[in-house]
């Protein structure tokens, strides 16, 4: 126990001791990466309760997160109700759509549960872009600033802290679910499915739960997304952009929150590490994702915790010691 | 023990790494002496220049950024501007929204350039418009059409350098009933942005004219099959048929045209024929062209007599480097850059930038029409000339065309 | 006048739609095979039309040529594909736990670094086309009227279809690769190689993708983005069934007949999402398509 708390304690102390660095001392775009990054990392641990847990394919996320940024877009542009009430309207909403599209999606197999939720992203693209009345289709539609209990939110600096909070409350949200039982039934459904049900596990039931929770996750980083943007264009929920939380969650480490978060940042600082090879990032973007599949199957974050364990079965002295904490 | 070590030093060199980014706020030249604006000094004056460098729009955006820069470098190899070299910092947009405007805040909060130039389309130049109004930063767009950030006009974004989409559909249907004697129009126009302004300034000047749209056929920039809207086209029994799509989808519909037996004149916007040569050997039958126009906002043929001076200017910049038909659009954004910096005084703000912008007026040399900014018109060139092509000859059509559609959709 | 317009709107369909067969045939044959989806089978397409590009129009050289060139070419790139990459990824494969995720970003990898690589060279900043087989003259069919080189194409590719099903229902060949994939163990125990079929099948579909390519350059014409038409070979595999070789020109025809029809009496603006809401409603109403045999759907 002692171990443990302070390792939290001293995290916990450094992310308090980065965070106040940023919003004090760092220029507006460091900060608008930041945001964007935690909005992305939302988006992936969301894609990563789907697939890492519950060992289910979809597309779909992208499609979740347009109707969250819409959502809370509107009620921002229309109301004049705090921001976080236009979150977590684009959150249920998202939610809502996810069930509704699970039930029938989730009984059909894997690579059809592809298809059907990639036809359906595209759909959903195409809805966005011609839903004029709604969406102002093409034209991109313009985000005013947030509100919150009469403060407006300008800029990336001031949408800095509301952004973090949002995120610490989706990592804490999901370590919650992982440890519960819905997590559990959700882990065991991802190992085999067949096995789950042997045990007793409602599949089906657990499935949709599962595809619910993550577009939520995707709504909300659609809201997210409100806070630091000031327009929204039906291009920018494409395909590409699945395509990157995708490969954010691979590299990083399918099933682990760490790994996620650490794919995150490494694909999300790559473009500026690439600046000069601009004509090759596609290239090099489909190299790595081939490379990560080949070498790296529980991705970056794998490879660091089997280095970890493979040193501390060579220097048994090294692990920490178990029963330090005695009740 | 290792994780605490090493979340500690994550965190102390995550500090510092953050601090030291802002130690450009200690920057000299950001609010020290009679420089109130970053990006001004007393030798040089900083220009953020991006458009999309990478990606499938490359084409959009790659020569006419070098253009614009071999225009600023021309200038400083003549003195500058009130004795101040031009320095330019080039960044890649690729055309997208969130992309741009990435792009755009490193610009001013860690390069802190006095002013934002660049953009080749239109929905990711429209994604700045509110951060470099709160901002106070001008923005001149490069080469992008820009129209619901220029339509209604604020004062801080300044766009349509070669034309906006309204002049596009504007024109064409101008030319089309006044040149061609059109009655019954048939319009075919991609369901993006683009399109919808294009025609919305196409049903302006129809009606305005006497002319009748009798068929107006939106398609995706991915259509495959192109018989169903051209079939319609048919069906209407229009007198001509106008397409604003790119060229890809253009082709297509201009063999399908012939396929089906139409025999109407067909006018094609630039963006449909950047490359008349190679759209005829991608529609692959020169009895396609027998009655066939493409509009232009140059003020000749793309490889003319009078734009010869400005290939020979992107040459004598890049010696190994053939530009493609859209390397002259970015050319006068940066010429009114110039004017206005020049027109501003020896001290400019960037405010007095905006003022002095407010009041250009001049003749490219490149364009149809001249670059013409006001007060409350952030649109700089409005006109168009048509060519008739057979599929291998050009010929030009008499007069320029310009829009009168300046409403907001 | 309506009638002339849905028989045009028919006619153009199917020829439309045997493109998208023609796409899709790859796709069908190695899913038969491995159970992966090729989410880079629009990206072979592509690199066939670019290779045959360099031959033909910078080297010169004949159809009759470069057609079997580009075929072998694209073939080793597929079979090195399954080689290399592939083989590692299903050989870490424990049984009973899904490939799928590893085989779609292996793909979807494959599809960009395609792309990314034929947008370095100057030729692909424009759109362009292949020098033309057949002549684009018009041949009338009553009131309808479609092009010399549409109805080669749509001939070619009815013929290539049938010539591949006769291929894998009579010769050893064609039996051994599709035993493969019905029952990989029981394959292995009667002798056949499973992992050298499963690199043939790759390579024959990449190749098959690549001659489609060539012959379909002029209706789709060449550009790094051609490969997006994969999602209409998609929704012809799936109203096909996705397993069946000859349903898949059924679902080919189909689709694009529906993409007319929906172009002329709805909109053509609707005609982008007809093929999505195809898919849907065949996946949530009928998801083995029209000849896919047992419904894939999970007894859970």
């Amino acid at each position: 126990m002692a171990a443990i708390d302070r390792r939290w304690w001293i995290g916990g102390a450094g992310l308090v001791v980065v965070a106040a660095g940023l919003y004090l001392g760092a220029p507006i775009y460091v900060l608008y990466v930041a945001n964007l990054l935690m909005t992305y990392a939302v988006l992936a641990i969301g894609l990563d309760v789907l697939l890492g847990r519950a060992g289910q394919f979809a597309f779909a996320h992208i499609a979740f997160y347009g109707i969250g940024i819409y959502t809370t877009a509107l009620i921002t542009n229309n109301t004049s109700l705090p921001v976080f009430v236009g979150i977590i309207a684009g959150g249920l909403l998202a939610g809502l759509v996810g069930i509704v599209i699970a039930i029938p999606a989730t009984r059909l197999r894997d690579v059809y549960l592809a298809l059907a939720t990639f036809a359906f992203a595209e759909a959903a693209q195409w809805v966005f872009n011609n839903w004029d009345s709604v969406t102002k289709g093409p034209n991109g539609l313009r985000i005013s600033s947030a509100k919150l209990f009469g403060y407006t939110i300008t800029n990336d600096r001031e949408a800095f802290f509301l952004v973090l909070f949002i995120t610490l409350l989706v990592v804490a949200a999901t370590a919650f679910i992982a440890r519960s039982k819905l997590g559990r039934a959700m882990s065991a459904i991802g190992d085999s499915e067949h096995v789950a049900m042997a045990s007793g596990v409602g599949v089906q039931r657990v499935k949709v739960t599962a595809f619910a929770i993550s577009a939520i996750y995707a709504g909300v980083a659609g809201g997210m997304f409100t806070l630091y943007q000031s327009f929204i264009h039906p291009d920018s929920l494409g395909f590409d952009l699945i395509v990157l939380i995708l490969t954010m969650v691979v590299v990083g480490g399918v099933g682990s929150m760490p790994g996620v978060i650490l794919g995150v940042l490494l694909l999300g600082l790559m473009p500026e590490v690439l600046r000069n090879l601009r004509e090759w990032q596609e290239l090099i973007y489909g190299l790595i994702l081939i490379l990560a599949v080949l070498f790296m199957p529980r991705g970056i974050w794998g490879l660091i915790t089997d280095r970890r364990q493979a040193r501390q079965a060579r220097n048994p002295a090294a692990r920490p010691a178990p029963v330090e904490d005695a009740p | 023990m290792t994780i605490v070590r090493h979340t500690t030093k994550a965190a102390i060199i995550a500090t510092a790494v953050a601090l030291a980014s802002n130690a450009q706020a200690f920057d000299p030249s950001a609010g020290t002496g009679k420089y109130t604006d970053p990006g001004i000094t007393d030798k040089e004056i900083v220009i953020g220049l991006h458009a999309p460098l990478s990606g499938r729009l490359k084409g959009f955006g790659f020569d006419a950024l070098y253009a614009a820069k071999a225009w600023y470098d021309m200038i400083n190899k003549r003195g500058g501007v009130w004795g101040r070299k031009i320095r330019v910092i080039v960044a890649d947009d690729k055309c997208s929204p969130t992309e741009l405007v990435a792009v755009q805040k490193k610009f001013v909060t860690v390069d802190k350039v006095f002013l934002l130039h660049g953009g080749s389309c239109t929905h990711s130049a429209v994604a700045a418009q509110e951060y470099v109004t709160r901002n106070k930063v001008p923005y001149v767009m490069l080469n992008a059409s820009g129209d619901s950030a220029v339509f209604p006009p604020t004062r801080y974004v300044f766009g349509a350098f070669g034309g906006s989409q309204r002049t596009v559909g504007g024109t064409i249907v101008d030319f089309a009933v006044r040149a061609l004697k059109a009655k019954r129009i048939a319009y075919i126009a991609h369901d993006d942005n683009y399109g919808a302004s294009n025609s919305a300034a196409g049903a302006f000047m129809a009606k305005k004219l006497g002319a009748e749209m009798v068929a107006v056929e939106k398609v995706s920039r991915k259509i495959v099959d192109v018989t169903a809207p051209v079939l319609k086209v048919r069906a209407a029994r229009a007198d001509v048929l106008i397409i604003t799509t790119y060229t890809g989808p253009a082709a297509l519909i201009v063999k399908k045209a012939h396929a089906l037996g139409l025999k109407i004149p067909i006018v094609a916007a630039v963006q449909a024929v950047p490359i008349p040569a190679l759209f005829a050997k991608n529609v692959g039958n020169p009895a396609a062209f027998t009655n066939f126009y493409y509009g232009s906002p140059l003020n000749d043929l793309t490889r003319g007599p009078k734009q010869q001076w400005i290939i020979n200017m992107y040459k004598a910049a890049y010696p190994d480097r053939k530009p493609n038909p859209f390397m002259a659009y970015g050319v006068p954004s940066a010429q009114a850059v110039v004017y206005a910096l020049m027109m501003a005084g020896p001290n400019p703000t960037r405010e007095s930038f905006i003022d002095a912008m407010s009041k250009v007026n001049f003749n490219t040399g490149i364009l149809a029409g001249p670059i013409e900014l006001g007060e409350k018109k952030r649109d700089g060139h409005n006109a168009s000339i048509f060519v008739k092509f057979d599929g291998k000859n050009h010929a030009r059509m008499k007069g320029v065309y310009f829009n009168q559609y300046r409403g907001q959709n | 006048m309506t009638g002339t317009l849905i028989l045009q709107g028919v006619a153009s369909g199917l020829v439309t739609g045997s493109v998208y067969a023609l796409i899709a045939l790859s796709l069908v044959i190695v899913f038969k095979s491995t159970e992966v989806i090729n989410f880079a089978g629009g990206e072979f397409v592509m690199l066939g039309a670019y290779v045959a590009m360099f031959f033909l129009v910078l080297l010169g050289l004949p159809y009759i040529i470069v057609v079997p060139v580009v075929a072998l070419i694209v073939f080793c790139i597929g079979a090195a594909f399954d080689r290399v990459i592939l083989d590692r990824v299903l050989g870490r494969h424990r049984p009973g736990q899904s490939i799928m995720v590893a085989m779609v970003i292996a793909t979807v990898g494959l599809s960009f670094a395609f792309k990314g690589t034929v947008r370095l060279f100057r030729v692909s900043d424009n759109v362009r086309t292949l020098p033309p087989i057949f002549s684009t003259d018009p041949v009338f069919l009553g009131q309808v009227v479609l092009s010399r080189q549409d109805i080669a194409i749509f001939v070619i590719a009815v013929a290539v279809m049938v010539l591949l099903f006769s291929f894998f229902q009579f010769t050893k060949l064609g039996r051994a690769l599709r035993a493969t994939s019905e029952n990989p163990r029981a394959a292995t125990l009667v002798g056949i190689p499973v992992r050298r079929m499963r690199t043939l099948i790759w390579g024959i579909a990449a190749a098959l993708s690549a001659v489609a390519g060539v012959l379909v350059a002029p209706k789709l014409l060449v550009s790094p983005d051609m490969g997006g038409v994969i999602i209409l070979a998609f929704a012809a595999a799936i109203i096909g069934g996705f397993t069946n070789v000859l349903g898949v020109i059924v679902g080919g025809v189909v689709l694009g007949v529906i993409e007319n029809l929906v172009g002329l009496f709805v909109s053509s603006k609707a005609i982008a999402i007809a093929p999505f809401i195809v898919i849907i409603l065949i996946l949530m109403v009928r998801p083995q398509g029209l000849f896919g045999g047992a419904a894939p759907i999970k007894k859970v």
